[in-house]
């Protein structure tokens, strides 16, 4: 049999409750080591040696040093794969795009400001070629599995790309939009098997918008359902800034 | 016809000596305004009276996960899904959906005929029950009544003090025996009344939509709709599918499933290289219709739309088939009237 | 009529098992495509048309529709020739001979070789559309005194990725076939001709009374072909097209390759073109 792959596990900006999750398998974690060396982990171990055929990252980059980092673990790494919305489309930290750079770097270290440089919040892709996404705030455990397995296996895993309403009406979930909410399932990617809808919350758009976004039929939506357009923008960036900045130009 | 009466408060005991017989599946609330078909485990729990359910009886026969085979990748030998008879009672079916189903049935059984499907289709004993339409209905418009006993051993007509039975079948007479049910004291009332309709009969439709394939509808409805394959899932008559693989964490073995797919969804044409056949939501939107109204119904002579409103109730766009529908034919009658 | 009327009277089966076939051989053609030599349990004959197609698996990645390559004239194995460009194919590139893929089929509908028959057979074939047109050329050259002439057009991005060069080297040898060969962009090595391949349509020898043609390429290319053999005056009657479409089930039930009114994979992949003109999204 083949050495097993080399796999390691990086961070940037983020609040690093995907790795938490990826240490919560308990049942899987043996099963995964089995095939697997893992050659670096902050997070649960401290040597660190050179190559890799699979780099786990997490977060964006949001400063020069993790654009020198990521760019060093592109190099080192045969696949790379973002996990989570930070590292897959910016996520939340890409919300401090949508205001001047320097507004945001006063506000947050105050007169120390000089000693942080900062950048817009960038998904991986922004820099460096991703392979494989693993999507949702956080991740999901059985998709991560599926996307390790996949990679283990040494193929290319499949990325679900069809609305969340597909997973909702698959469940029989009673629209979230009867109950009067703002959900941002039609123009979100599923794979999440509508967890939140399912438990009778609105979409919070946390895996991406669908490739091809009809954004102006989604605002019809909320008019036609007497909801707020301009709450549904405010949401739609709470993850989806650095898209959506992508689409309007 | 042998005319029988279920009084209301009869309608628990009634469940319940069905329940004697054969697992047995009906409506039930699952949500404050959403009803599902389920197991009965309590016969108070079954809702004979209601709207729709966003699935309709396929998800039986066609299950949305259907393991195909599972494999074991240290040989590559794999062994089939164990595919059991349903074997079961669905009560409190309308009859749009029973219909639904001989559409099914003849697309699993023409051609090379499908035995997952058709396995599972054993065993079944059909209790329906009658509907008032609501403002999505128009089953009346391919035909169906919501009186329409047709592929129903037993057959429950929602009267004020219960439900009217009729026995149908030897299966539907097995069914009710041992139950005392009194003769009824009237007959079967007239209908409910549609509030939606299609202006035309299908006999009609496939030469108005053979027509209407440029109308600008399709690009009209292309701005409204987001592509969410709402639709395609929620449909009773849809039974496209695509095939997944599944790998355990243990890289040994795995399972070939089959999963519910939808025409407008953008990846359904997609070829290997990346070509996809009908990229546009205008071109998906068109074909999801034609299938129902034309491309099937040219074949078979019927409609491939059973009218339950399934597709308009569900699409947050709030895109109506109807509407669609009734446009081709208006814009079909106009051009037909000024070249005369 | 009603429904349950024209359904089959077949027992019901079960179409989406593989069964479990050899691969006896693997040989490269070019950088991104390969030739597979694949046998069925015992050496059982595939028992398929030219233009017919298989479903290929190999478990845990996935399942896809390939054309059959081989003449159903060279009975015992099959062959089919893949090009790399997704999951599936990358996998199957790793396979070597003694390893197990799953076979399903063969499916659709083929060249009706009856109409074939006592004809000049034109082939036009773009790109990996030659797979499968190798099915019915070697049809055509094992059965020799059943056609009239064999005439082929084949065009090719460039003449690195021309495939079986060897048999091209042999057809060009034959006196008894017409042989032509155009690349989009050629190599300085290259010395043959160079443009699209309806370039070399207005050139060809055609006897219109008695020829049939059949085309096979990428989707761009059909109708600029069309267009070239109706300037020659070929009559659409005589002209055969073999669609690509996704044929996920190969059984007419999973929708996926439908165009119009028709499955692909049942009415298909071969179509009498005439039979094609009320199918708008075809071409």
């Amino acid at each position: 049999m083949a050495a097993k792959p080399r796999v390691a596990f990086f961070d940037f900006t983020g609040c690093e409750g995907c790795e938490l999750n990826q240490l919560n398998f308990e049942n899987q974690l043996l099963d995964m080591l089995e095939h697997v060396d893992i050659v670096e982990w902050r997070e649960a171990m401290d040597d660190r040696p050179g190559e890799y055929d699979i780099a786990f990252v997490e977060g964006s980059l949001s400063t020069p040093d993790c654009i020198k980092r990521i760019n060093d673990i592109r190099r080192r790494a045969k696949v790379l794969v973002a996990v989570g919305a930070c590292a897959v489309q910016g996520g939340i930290n890409g919300m401090k795009n949508t205001r001047p750079i320097e507004e945001v770097r006063e506000e947050v270290y105050g007169k120390d400001k000089y000693l942080f440089p900062t950048l817009p919040a960038l998904p991986l892709s922004a820099v460096v070629k991703v392979d494989v996404n693993v999507r949702g705030c956080p991740m999901t455990q059985l998709e991560f599995l599926k996307v390790f397995t996949a990679l283990v296996m040494g193929k290319q895993p499949v990325e679900p790309n069809s609305a969340v309403c597909v997973e909702c009406k698959l469940k029989e979930n009673e629209c979230v939009y009867e109950k009067g909410m703002i959900c941002l399932g039609p123009v979100t990617r599923g794979g999440c098997d509508a967890h939140c809808p399912s438990f009778g919350q609105y979409c919070t758009g946390c895996r991406g918008l669908v490739p091809e976004p009809n954004l102006k039929a989604m605002e019809e939506i909320l008019v036609k359902h007497g909801l707020s357009v301009n709450e549904a923008w405010k949401r739609l960036h709470l993850y989806n800034s650095h898209e959506l900045e992508g689409l309007k130009s | 016809m042998d005319l029988k009466f279920l009084a209301s408060d009869r309608v628990e005991a009634f469940v319940s000596h069905l329940m004697q017989q054969k697992t047995v599946y009906a409506p039930q609330h699952t949500g404050k305004h959403s009803v599902a078909l389920e197991k009965v485990d309590d016969p108070a729990a079954v809702i004979l009276d209601y709207g729709r359910t966003m699935q309709s009886v396929k998800k039986f026969f066609l299950p949305p996960r259907d393991e195909l085979l599972s494999f074991d990748l240290t040989d590559h030998s794999f062994t089939p899904a164990a595919v059991e008879p349903l074997d079961a009672i669905l009560l409190g079916i309308h009859s749009y959906d029973r219909a639904a189903i001989d559409r099914l049935d003849y697309n699993f059984s023409q051609g090379h005929p499908e035995k997952n499907y058709l396995t599972r289709r054993e065993g079944v004993v059909w209790v329906g029950v009658s509907f008032e339409p609501d403002e999505f209905h128009f089953s009346g418009s391919v035909g169906i009544s919501p009186h329409e006993t047709a592929g129903f051993d037993a057959f429950l007509t929602r009267v004020r003090e219960g439900y009217l039975v009729e026995v149908l079948t030897d299966a539907g007479r097995e069914l009710v025996s041992g139950f005392e049910l009194p003769p009824a004291e009237r007959p079967k009332p007239a209908p409910g009344h549609f509030h939606q309709h299609i202006f035309l009969p299908q006999a009609k439709l496939n030469e108005v939509m053979a027509a209407s394939y440029n109308n600008e509808i399709w690009a009209e409805m292309a701005e409204k709709c987001v592509g969410c394959g709402s639709c395609n899932i929620v449909c009773p008559t849809c039974y496209c599918f695509n095939v997944e693989e599944n790998v355990d964490i243990t890289v040994t073995g795995g399972t070939r499933e089959r999963i519910w797919d939808g025409c407008m969804l953008r990846e359904f044409t997609e070829v290997a290289g990346g070509e996809v056949f009908r990229g546009g939501l205008a071109e998906r939107q068109r074909h999801r219709v034609m299938r129902k109204f034309k491309y099937l119904s040219d074949k078979t002579g019927h409609p491939w739309c059973v009218g339950c409103g399934r597709c308009t109730a569900y699409c947050t766009a709030g895109i109506s088939i109807v509407s669609i529908v009734n446009r081709c034919v208006s814009d079909f009658e106009e051009r037909h009237t000024t070249a005369m | 009529m009603k429904l349950n009327e024209s359904v089959s009277t077949q027992e019901p089966q079960d179409l989406y098992l593989p069964v479990m076939s050899e691969v006896l051989e693997v040989k490269r053609l070019t950088e991104l495509e390969t030739l597979y030599t694949v046998q069925l349990p015992g050496g059982r004959d595939l028992g398929h048309q030219p233009g017919q197609f298989v479903e290929v698996s190999v478990f845990g990645v996935g399942e896809a529709p390939f054309s059959i390559s081989s003449s159903p004239t060279r009975q015992g194995v099959f062959e089919l020739g893949i090009r790399r460009v997704g999951l599936l194919t990358e996998k199957l590139a790793e396979l070597k001979p003694g390893d197990k893929v799953g076979i399903r089929g063969p499916f659709g509908h083929g060249i009706d070789l009856e109409k074939f028959k006592g004809k000049d057979v034109l082939i036009i074939a773009g790109g990996i559309g030659l797979v499968p047109m190798r099915s019915l050329i070697n049809y055509v050259l094992d059965r020799r005194d059943e056609f009239g002439r064999l005439i082929i057009c084949y065009g090719s991005r460039s003449d690195q990725e021309l495939l079986f060069t060897d048999e091209i080297a042999a057809w060009q040898e034959d006196p008894d076939v017409d042989f032509h060969v155009t690349v989009d962009r050629g190599s300085p090595q290259w010395e043959g001709k160079v443009g699209v391949i309806t370039t070399l349509i207005p050139g060809l020898d055609l006897d219109l009374d008695r020829t049939v043609c059949c085309v096979c390429g990428p989707p761009v290319m059909y109708r600029f072909v069309l267009l070239a053999l109706k300037s020659r005056g070929l009559p659409d009657e005589a002209i055969y097209m073999s669609l690509e479409r996704r044929m996920k089930c190969g059984v007419g039930k999973c929708g996926h390759c439908q165009i119009n009114h028709s499955y692909v994979c049942q009415d298909g992949p071969v179509y009498h073109y005439p039979d094609l003109k009320s199918l708008e999204e075809a071409l």
